[in-house]
């Protein structure tokens, strides 16, 4: 199995596992952060697999500190409504 | 006719490997090393386009900083913004997460296709790439249908005015990546198909981004 194929496998886990706890009942933070933990690594794996950005560990590292932080501020924006 | 100093005949056999190497790098390369080189970017630079990463970075942005505001003005109504959403597709829009993630994963075979030299392969994998955009787009079609079946339109709510902004904006991107994969399975060079893919993975990241924000949260 190719390194993108195993990508491909982990995307549609983390998306089944975004898709899940939407339909378990789960509202606000115990919601917000495990879904938006989930979309990091979904944006985390197309980087590095899809974009090819393993070959290039330092500019993935950069792009994941920046999604990481655009992340983190649409928690604290969520957690405050 | 007087043996050759020992100096002169290493000079000469020098000039010669010298001339031999010239005569190498002159040579085109072969297959396998022009594959090789297009594969493995130097170690630590970004591969394929860099123009293409700066549009990915730009995008990353502009789609960041909307959601970003979507949120903010988000706080002014969390109730509102909590009951627009239930008129949303949910189901819809989590089934196209996974049209465009496999769609991705087919477009990411493909540039391997075209790097291996297999243009029917590659034709053949971005076939359905297109298709599943195309399936994407109907199932975005089908959720804005019903919503102007509700009455709902952009100015009914401010959630509807960023919802119908992000969600538009980012078909429009994949309507544009359908016809640029169309493309470059025409052209299908590799470089062509490679940054074909990147645009169609920015689309994917975008999404991926942008789901459970307005979808979930």
């Amino acid at each position: 199995m190719t390194a993108v194929t195993k990508a491909w496998g982990w995307l549609l886990a983390l998306s089944a596992a975004s898709t899940g706890l939407a339909a378990s009942g789960l509202t606000g933070s115990g919601l917000a952060l495990p879904v938006l933990v989930l979309s990091g690594l979904k944006a985390h794996v197309i980087l590095r697999n899809y974009l090819r950005l393993a070959t290039a560990p330092g500019w993935l590292r950069g792009f994941d500190l920046g999604l990481s932080l655009l992340i983190l501020s649409f928690a604290a924006l969520t957690l405050a409504a | 006719m007087t043996p050759e100093p020992d100096a002169l005949r290493s000079l000469r056999s020098s000039s010669r490997g010298h001339r031999d190497e010239e005569t190498k790098s002159n040579e085109e390369p072969s297959r396998e090393e022009k594959s090789k080189t297009h594969d493995e970017p130097p170690p630590g630079h970004l591969p394929g386009e860099l123009l293409m990463w700066v549009l990915i970075l730009s995008e990353i942005a502009v789609f960041g900083a909307g959601l970003l505001a979507f949120l903010a003005v988000r706080l002014s109504d969390p109730t509102g913004f909590a009951e627009a959403q239930t008129h949303l597709h949910r189901t819809g829009a989590a089934a196209n997460t996974l049209v465009l993630v496999t769609s991705g994963w087919l477009a990411a075979l493909a540039s391997q296709a075209a790097e291996a030299g297999q243009v029917r392969r590659l034709r053949l994998l971005l076939s359905p790439a297109v298709l599943l955009g195309a399936v994407f787009l109907a199932l975005k079609a089908t959720e804005y249908a019903d919503l102007f079946a509700q009455g709902i339109g952009t100015e009914t709510h401010a959630f509807y005015t960023f919802s119908f902004l992000l969600t538009g904006f980012h078909a429009a991107h994949v309507l544009a990546g359908m016809v640029l994969l169309a493309l470059v399975g025409w052209l299908a060079t590799p470089k062509a198909v490679e940054t074909g893919a990147a645009f169609w993975h920015m689309v994917d990241l975008v999404w991926v981004l942008l789901f459970p924000v307005v979808y979930l949260l």
